[in-house]
């Protein structure tokens, strides 16, 4: 008994490798070669570039890379990259939403080619998006013209016009991250809901809205970090002012320009710890939603 | 409460998922709809819960008219075949939620919830499970859960899709008996869905067997069993020896004239003649017409296979029989029919 005991417990460790240790017991064949080549693939594909820019800006040293970020322009624009983004990711999260339950839910004469629009700002070239906003939008423009003479309001070079192109790029994701988890949403539970009492309002903010939450949110991740790192069709609408309109993507371009490399892999830095920071807050949130109801 | 259905018809597309029904639903009874899958018991099902939308016809609910009342102006609890509980909410959430969605002035106080609430989830013995979430628990169990919940907006009404479908042949067992105690217990007017005519006949106080969107019979089990009103429920119920033949001068005859039944009178020509496995004797003959191919044994049960005359025919009995008998596969026998139906050709 004593004897078996022993040996079962150094069974374990004859395979003598860390990923017999990882490994349990699965008929999916390949797990050593999938997860090797998944390792080496994203080392070489996201991890590689990222050390780079992590090393050039070590260059700077401790000091010498806080004192090139934290500067009153740098600040700045950071503020505008991430609260603008934020808030564009916020705005197609209510319109998205929107867009992705109009699109299953209901038909409609053109529903396809509506759904097919959806895409668009994928597809687009981002600068011909720009251009495209911008005369749109331009004091001049149809739409500038109009909102100029209703409210005085202006929207192109100002950090409104930066929200609207960010708004524009970021559509898709939310719409195409919830499309498919509301149209899997069994009908039942909605029917449920109805024969145990609710309004249609109730059922929905009860019992449709938390089953759809967590792929709203990866869809707010989404467009935000695609917010984040817009740079062509920000920069001819944003007017670029330092300090008013400027976003960090540019402001890399620019340092870039004046031959100040490490400055401008400095700046690249603080945008990778701030999304990084940000982008593993809202996925560490969703996993915490999701583990309330896997199964 | 009683339930009123008259002339419901239902289409979709060019399909015809209930013509015409007629039923009523007696205060306080357990009601089954049996039938194939097709039958239009589930949509009959729908229409009274108000989750759809009937063609023509009418539905009184305690005599009055809901056809046009949202299922949450109903009052009726409805619980699914696969459970549909809300994944998001733990199990004291699932069941408290129509307490929670009641217009404010209607709406117990929370601590009046809670002790709703865990009196349901004991009711059902689950109270230890109040916080678990509904993935966390068996079959069994969420189909527990969704019957607490349907019951904690005290509906004067409870219907049931197919409760036992998606459960393993155990618990489907359990459950059964479970909920014809609480019928007993509560006594509230349950139509309950089934295509399992076993579940039926177990269950519930009166069975309607359906069949294309039509009722082909109303009756309590016994009833429907034992004097079955068309072909079609007594194919449908149980096990069944079935015979082409020809009636005449009150004997139905098969064509190859290896048997012979007697039909009672009102039927004449080409028919149908049915013969439940349990009506079919045996006894061991050397030159008899009968040949046993097969014999299977299902716990205290036998199942003799015969082959009379080219004519499949299947016999039960129970096993100590069939050893009295002494019958072995490859014996010759001859077959006697104790009781018989014959139905006229359709």
């Amino acid at each position: 008994m004593v004897a078996a005991t022993t040996s079962d417990a150094v069974l374990p460790n004859t395979g003598g490798t860390v990923l017999s240790v990882l490994r349990k017991p699965s008929v999916l064949p390949g797990f050593g070669l999938t997860l090797g080549f998944t390792l080496t693939y994203l080392s070489l594909i996201v991890l590689l570039p990222l050390a780079a820019l992590a090393l050039k800006a070590a260059g700077l040293g401790w000091s010498g890379f806080w004192d090139a970020v934290l500067t009153p322009r740098v600040l700045a624009a950071f503020k505008v990259s991430f609260g603008l983004s934020l808030a564009a990711a916020a705005i197609n999260a209510v319109f998205g939403f929107i867009v992705a339950w109009v699109l299953v839910r209901y038909r409609f004469p053109g529903d396809r080619i509506v759904d097919a629009l959806v895409d668009l700002p994928f597809a687009l070239p981002t600068a011909v998006a720009g251009i495209a906003l911008s005369a749109l939008y331009a004091p001049n423009g149809w739409i500038g013209s109009l909102l100029m003479e209703w409210f005085g309001l202006r929207v192109a070079f100002t950090p409104l016009g930066i929200a609207i192109a960010l708004t524009f790029i970021g559509l898709p994701f939310v719409v195409r991250t919830v499309q498919p988890i509301l149209q899997d949403l069994p009908p039942e539970e909605e029917e449920a809901a109805a024969a145990l009492g609710a309004t249609r309002w109730q059922s929905f903010r009860r019992v449709v809205f938390p089953a759809l939450l967590p792929a709203l949110l990866t869809g707010f991740a989404l467009a935000f970090a695609r917010g984040v790192g817009e740079y062509g069709s920000v920069i001819f609408i944003a007017g670029n002012i330092p300090g008013l309109s400027e976003i960090l993507p540019l402001l890399i371009v620019i340092k870039l320009e004046q031959y100040d490399y490490a400055g401008a892999a400095a700046v690249g830095v603080l945008m990778l710890m701030a999304s990084f920071v940000l982008l593993l807050a809202l996925n560490l949130l969703q996993a915490w939603m999701r583990s309330r109801h896997a199964r | 409460m009683a339930i009123q259905v008259s002339g419901i018809t239902k289409q979709f597309g060019t399909f015809r998922a209930l013509d015409a029904v007629d039923l009523e639903v007696r205060s306080g009874e357990l009601l089954a709809l049996l039938g194939p899958s097709g039958s239009g018991k589930t949509t009959l099902l729908r229409i009274m819960a108000g989750l759809e939308f009937a063609d023509s016809g009418s539905l009184l609910l305690n005599g009055e008219e809901a056809l046009s009342l949202t299922p949450r102006e109903r009052q009726v609890g409805f619980v699914f075949q696969h459970y549909a509980l809300f994944r998001h909410m733990t199990v004291f959430d699932n069941v408290a939620f129509g307490m929670k969605v009641r217009p404010r002035g209607q709406r117990p106080t929370s601590t009046e919830i809670k002790r709703r609430v865990m009196e349901l989830l004991e009711l059902v013995q689950l109270a230890h499970f109040a916080d678990r979430y509904p993935a966390q628990l068996s079959g069994g169990q969420r189909q527990r859960v969704a019957l607490a919940r349907a019951l904690a907006i005290e509906p004067k009404v409870l219907l049931l899709d197919e409760p036992f479908g998606a459960l393993d042949a155990k618990v489907r067992k359990e459950l059964r008996r479970w909920l014809r105690k609480l019928h007993e217990d509560i006594h509230i007017t349950s139509v309950f869905v089934t295509h399992d005519q076993e579940e039926a006949l177990e269950l519930a106080d009166r069975v309607v067997v359906m069949s294309q969107g039509r009722i082909e019979q109303v009756g309590s089990p016994a009833e429907v069993y034992d004097r079955p009103a068309s072909a079609f429920v007594y194919e449908f119920l149980g096990q069944v020896n079935r015979f082409d033949c020809v009636v005449a001068d009150g004997v139905a005859r098969t064509a190859n004239g290896a048997l012979s039944i007697p039909a009672d009178g009102t039927v004449r020509g080409p028919a149908i003649a049915y013969v439940r496995p349990h009506d079919l004797g045996l006894s061991p003959s050397a030159g008899g017409p009968g040949r046993v191919s097969g014999i299977h044994v299902v716990g205290p049960d036998a199942r003799i296979e015969i082959d009379l005359a080219g004519l499949p025919l299947e016999a039960e009995m129970d096993r100590e029989r069939l050893s009295a008998l002494g019958l072995r596969p490859g014996d010759q026998c001859a077959v006697h029919i104790d009781r018989a139906r014959v139905f006229p050709q359709p």
